[in-house]
């Protein structure tokens, strides 16, 4: 598998866990990519809304050169 | 009226400020019952009144401060009060709910409302204790700003003792004395913003009015109540909104949410994304301004952000103003937003309009409709501007009358942004159109929360389908009715949040959340089917904890049912009123920029499809073509003594 150097942004509640609001990573699949977010469980992971690109992916989503990843907590209610 | 329900104090005051005579408004059971508190109870007060002819800066017109039976009660979120009038800035009803203390401290003195008329001759403030109302020279009071007044206020009300008599107090600011249309009304830091209130408050000379005593609101169960309320509490404290969100992050944490959804209202509504919005988020203003995370009374979720400004610790600022004195004139200085929010509550004026107003100038000198010197991104002599908007001075003057008028004036109604004469809040409708019908046929004018907040269901929640009109008119009716209910109860609306089951909000790619988000547009007419036959509903939801508080609290019944149809009958009589002043199909319109332009010209769904929608609201609540309550459906919700001709 080809791994590929990915552009993370976080936001809503799950960056103010991790403590970061962007970061790079490597990975191949977006399944990868979810164990490497900063404090932040696989189970949590799961649940944040994924953005590849502006664009909602499906789970098992391969990445291609150049993807942008957003991860951001569900967010509701103002 | 004495009543036998609890929640109630069983009295109304009415206080003329031309004779300065005080008396018993009359408000019997049978009221109350039909008409709950709140914003209801004050749309009966003014339908009792109002004949279609008056305006709002007259001795004819009533500024009607009223409670709930919930304020006060213990329950959740339950320090609401609400300020309705008819509005200087659209000429109809405008209803306007507040946090803060003020109506705790209303029914400590024994009262559930104030219906105030007339006008001072000269400035004056009102000190109500117990059953003793007195009037007082406010001259050295006038001029100054909110937080001032509110100081002095409390300097007024110390006791030999040397301390300050525990009270609530609403006051205006220099933008209420000069009749902004929109200048609002302050309580501590929270605020009656939207319609004018401070202005018809201004008009009366009536610098403020402070509220104490010792009455208790008598709870019918209280021992049940307790219980229910601890229950309540934790509830939504372990609620993913009302628990996490919001206290973590206010609604300022939106604002990301908003920009990937593109409902984030950008450069007066013409796109839905902001490139630099990271700079005004939620995110940044936690991480690097909020000090501290505050509530009002009794409130468990505490979703108001504190930050400091000019070395003070004050309020921060809410999603709208975030977003409307940021992407919507392309400022990306969170600083400067900070520091206007503040500059706009001490002179008292509502930061939606004002900022829309802005954005509305700032376009029409763009298009040399309107040689006015404010430009977009450019942000130095705002400040300035809003000075001169309080006190009408200059070009100040002309943004006093709101975007609506300037547009009838210069050019340009297609993005003047408003609804009925009020302007929109920060959603950008054309990707959540369910919110865009909202906006269009709210009581009020452009109000997300009056219009049923269907981008709830439309992104920030749920993520139904944001552009298809399928389902969006029997959503919105019942989103409307409850919210109307729950605020007319005295509860904040954000306690309507942890409606949604929290399984659907934290596990939003789970199998039954997407199933939920797929067929919810089509169960348009089971929604039907329950807005028209609500008492199916004989029994109290799990995940709705207020009936079975307001039960407790009232002794009244109120199944889900009955809840959904008190909310409906507030609904409708304030329609009702409304049509009194020429409201009907006609005026239920948005701006064509939201209706006719696609935010991506390559996607035509993206506008709202406002006509295909209105018809199938105006069936679903039972108004004829012209967009009115028919004869059924006004003695369905016994409303039949409210009709009346034009006087």
């Amino acid at each position: 598998m080809v791994m590929y150097v990915i552009k993370v942004s976080l936001y809503g509640v799950i960056r103010l866990q991790a403590g970061i609001s962007h970061f790079e990573s490597t990975a191949s699949t977006l399944s990868e990519l979810k164990e490497k977010i900063p404090n932040v469980s696989r189970k949590e992971a799961d649940d944040l809304i994924v953005l590849v690109n502006g664009t909602a992916v499906k789970k098992k989503y391969k990445f291609k050169d150049g993807d942008e990843v957003v991860f951001m907590s569900p967010a509701g209610g103002g | 009226m004495a009543t036998n329900y609890g929640g109630y104090m069983g009295k109304v005051l009415r206080i003329n400020l031309s004779t300065k005579e005080v008396s018993e408004y009359p408000f019997s059971d049978e009221e109350r019952k039909l008409y709950i508190g709140g914003k209801t109870m004050a749309a009966k007060i003014l339908s009792d009144h109002l004949t279609g002819n008056e305006k709002a800066f007259s001795e004819d017109n009533l500024l009607v401060i009223t409670t709930g039976p919930m304020t006060g009660s213990g329950a959740p979120s339950s320090s609401r009060f609400n300020i309705s009038t008819l509005s200087p800035l659209t000429g109809y009803i405008t209803s306007s709910n507040c946090g803060g203390n003020f109506g705790y401290y209303l029914k400590k003195a024994g009262l559930d409302a104030l219906v105030i008329s007339g006008k001072c001759e000269n400035p004056t403030w009102i000190e109500i204790q117990n059953d003793t109302v007195l009037f007082h020279e406010a001259d050295d009071l006038w001029g100054l700003k909110t937080s001032e007044t509110q100081e002095k206020l409390d300097e007024k009300l110390t006791m030999k003792n040397g301390r300050v008599r525990k009270n609530g107090k609403i006051c205006i600011g220099p933008a209420g004395e000069n009749q902004v249309l929109y200048a609002s009304i302050i309580s501590n830091e929270r605020v009656s913003g939207r319609g004018g209130t401070g202005a018809v408050m201004g008009w009366m000379k009536l610098k403020a009015v402070c509220a104490s005593g010792n009455k208790e609101v008598k709870v019918i169960e209280k021992e049940k109540m307790v219980k229910h309320t601890q229950k309540w509490f934790k509830y939504l404290r372990k609620h993913p909104l009302t628990g996490n969100q919001l206290p973590k992050m206010g609604t300022a944490g939106l604002v990301s949410a908003m920009q990937m959804k593109s409902i984030l209202s950008t450069k007066n509504y013409q796109y839905g994304q902001y490139d630099k919005f990271e700079d005004i988020s939620g995110e940044k203003l936690a991480e690097e301004y909020n000090i501290v995370n505050k509530g009002c009374l009794t409130c468990p979720i505490r979703c108001a952000r504190t930050v400091e400004v000019n070395g003070k610790q004050v309020k921060g600022p809410e999603l709208e103003t975030l977003v409307l004195l940021g992407s919507g004139i392309l400022n990306n200085d969170l600083k400067s937003i900070l520091r206007w929010n503040y500059e706009l509550d001490e002179l008292g004026m509502d930061t939606i309009s004002c900022a829309n107003t802005l954005s509305y100038a700032m376009e029409a000198n763009e298009k040399g409709l309107w040689d006015n010197g404010l430009v977009f991104s450019e942000i130095d002599d705002i400040s300035k501007v809003f000075e001169d908007i309080a006190y009408a001075r200059g070009i100040g003057a002309e943004l006093a009358l709101g975007s609506k008028r300037l547009a009838e004036k210069y050019g340009g109604k297609e993005f003047a942004i408003n609804a009925k004469g009020m302007e929109l809040a920060a959603y950008e409708p054309r990707k959540t159109v369910g919110l865009g019908l909202g906006y269009a046929v709210s009581n009020r004018g452009g109000c997300h929360l009056n219009g049923g907040y269907l981008v709830i269901l439309e992104g920030l929640g749920l993520s139904i389908d944001p552009t298809t009109p399928r389902g969006k008119a029997d959503l919105t009716m019942m989103f409307q009715d409850l919210m109307e209910m729950i605020s007319a109860t005295g509860q904040c609306l954000f306690t309507s949040y942890a409606f949604f089951p929290s399984p659907l909000m934290n596990h939003p790619n789970s199998w039954y959340t997407k199933l939920v988000n797929k067929i919810l547009p089509y169960c348009g007419g089971v929604v039907r089917f329950i807005n028209k036959f609500p008492e199916i509903a004989f029994f109290h939801l799990p995940v709705f904890h207020h009936t079975k508080a307001f039960e407790l609290v009232t002794g009244m019944k109120m199944p889900f049912g009955n809840y959904l149809r008190a909310g409906e009958r507030g609904y409708n009589l304030e329609r009702i009123v409304n049509a009194r002043f020429g409201v009907d199909e006609s005026k239920d319109s948005l701006p064509k920029r939201l209706t006719d332009v696609p935010q991506d010209p390559n996607k035509p769904e993206t506008k709202v499809p406002l006509e295909t929608m209105k018809k199938v609201y105006y069936k679903a609540r039972g108004w004829d073509e012209k967009g009115l309550p028919t004869k059924k459906t006004i003695e369905r919700l016994k409303l039949d003594g409210d009709v009346r001709d034009k006087g």
